[in-house]
């Protein structure tokens, strides 16, 4: 990938930005449609394919979803939300994968400068060689998606195959849908299908159906319809998802102001040193050694 | 050092104590210096690679924060609040500017070395307790997201709280010359105790190099 394609860097900030002179390339878009999805595993399966993960077998936990959760080795993850309504139960599928954020969390709280980075496309991408494994990425995310690795200790998440982008293709999870609930494109084409798709949803009589792109974290790079987008959570989906207040206190308030105080107590220490100078004690006892070698104890 | 009747300040296994945290204190803030500012990694390189640093930080962090908690033990009477403490405050202009006859008289420690003492024990129980919040891959797993978060915002504060006191010690000790000796080699002279720590004349326990002479 190009150096000149990461536009966000992690571990920078407004003095020292990353290059983005080619920031205005078309951002891209993953739409998953929850209400076409019918939980066959494909995009889980080609996932594991394509990028060569191959997560432990589990065991039976009482639900077709294996794993139970994503992890270094499941970047993609078909979660069937068991829903209980009118007393009939309900599978609520997700597509469950890096939400690819335009304002990431995970990379405002990295430690560690490049090891998390946003692509012009607006891919947004770990670099596993530089991550030293701090997990502040894991704790950031609102979506709970980055997990750290019981072996190599560093951060690992969906890429959207940021390396099959790059030579024109789609990523290998929408390649294998079979219902067509996966689709990638510009995000422009993507919001201009959704839109298609929601009204004729609500023609057919899903009138709370809408899309999901929180607009807490700048909007997504993984779309989704949802039958009944006031209820997020009944797909796993946090309602209001965003950079969390500790997180920008950390690197808006206490980094600036921090830094503040560290520079401005060495320069008053430097500024007493050269005004006030030494403070000698004038010895009032004679010099006199003791050449008896006094065998002090100070042993205690 | 061989001078007659020299005073003694600080006792060995403090003494090595001391310079005990101050060598993992060293690595702990260069290495969490490069977490906090990552455009300053290269200060992690002291414990090698970046990822060293994040495997060696908490572990520094930890032999820096379980002695100074021994020297809380040591040094816990010399620390107590004392009435004369704050009129001792409130001519700290005249101790900065070293007008002698102006400063009143203290003991073992004056209380702006307390108030530091103090800083460092409860900011390195915030770092000890923040710290293992945010371990990975040990702690942090047991811990709630959310928690992590304002552990991490609490660990910084904590840092900068203590790396700001850190260098308000590291000012005194080496203006006031013969602390730096005395922390190094135990003994400070009689007329050095006169002029800094007058009342830590009257210490029953005063101990001389002269009086240890057995």
């Amino acid at each position: 990938m190009s150096a000149q394609d990461i536009i966000l860097s992690s571990g920078t900030s407004e003095l020292t930005p990353a290059a983005q002179v080619r920031r205005k390339l078309s951002k891209v878009a993953k739409l998953f449609d929850a209400t076409k999805c019918s939980g066959c595993k494909a995009c889980q399966v080609s996932c594991s394919e394509w990028n060569d993960l191959r997560a432990p077998v589990g065991s039976f936990q009482g639900s077709y979803q294996n794993p139970m959760d994503l992890s270094s080795e499941c970047w993609t993850l078909m979660k069937y939300n068991e829903i209980e309504q009118d007393n009939k139960l309900r599978w609520n599928f997700t597509h469950s994968a890096c939400m690819h954020c335009a304002d990431p969390a995970c990379l405002t709280a990295c430690s560690t400068k490049g090891a998390i980075v946003q692509r012009a496309n607006g891919v947004v991408d770990f670099e596993s060689d530089k991550c030293t494994g701090c997990g502040y990425c894991v704790s950031a995310c609102p979506f709970n998606v980055p997990r750290l690795d019981p072996i190599d200790q560093k951060a690992y998440k969906c890429s959207m195959c940021s390396d099959r982008l790059q030579v024109g293709q789609e990523p290998a999870c929408v390649k294998s849908c079979v219902t067509g609930a996966l689709k990638y494109g510009t995000r422009e084409d993507m919001l201009f299908i959704a839109d298609l798709r929601i009204k004729e949803l609500h023609k057919q009589g899903f009138t709370k159906a809408g899309l999901y792109s929180p607009e807490g974290v700048g909007g997504t790079g993984m779309m989704m319809i949802l039958h009944d987008v006031s209820q997020p959570e009944n797909y796993g989906l946090p309602a209001d998802p965003k950079t969390s207040v500790p997180v920008k206190l950390w690197q808006d308030v206490v980094k600036p102001l921090g830094t503040a105080g560290i520079l401005a107590t060495v320069a008053v220490a430097c500024l007493h040193r050269i005004t006030v100078g030494r403070n000698i004690v004038e010895e009032d006892e004679p010099a006199a050694f003791d050449h008896t070698h006094s065998d002090k104890s100070d042993k205690e | 050092m061989h001078k007659q009747n020299m005073i003694l300040r600080h006792k060995l296994f403090d003494r090595i104590c001391h310079w005990f945290v101050v060598a993992a204190g060293l690595v702990t803030f260069l290495t969490g210096f490069a977490f906090f500012f990552p455009s300053f990694q290269w200060l992690g390189s002291i414990a090698g690679t970046p990822q060293m640093a994040r495997f060696v930080h908490p572990i520094a962090g930890l032999l820096m924060c379980l002695p100074l908690m021994l020297m809380l033990v040591r040094y816990y009477h010399h620390n107590k609040w004392e009435k004369n403490d704050l009129t001792w405050m409130l001519a700290i202009k005249d101790v900065m500017f070293e007008n002698e006859d102006k400063i009143p008289a203290i003991g073992h420690y004056n209380p702006g070395q307390k108030v530091l003492f103090r800083t460092f024990v409860v900011t390195s129980i915030g770092l000890t307790i923040t710290g293992f919040m945010m371990w990975q891959p040990y702690f942090a797993p047991h811990f709630a997201a959310i928690t992590i978060q304002w552990a991490i915002l609490i660990h910084a504060i904590c840092a900068v709280i203590m790396l700001i006191f850190v260098i308000v010690h590291f000012w005194m000790a080496t203006w006031v010359e013969g602390s730096v000796a005395g922390m190094l080699y135990g003994y400070v002279s009689r007329a050095w105790c006169k002029k800094h720590h007058p009342n830590m004349l009257n210490d029953p326990e005063l101990k001389t190099n002269k009086q240890e002479k057995h």
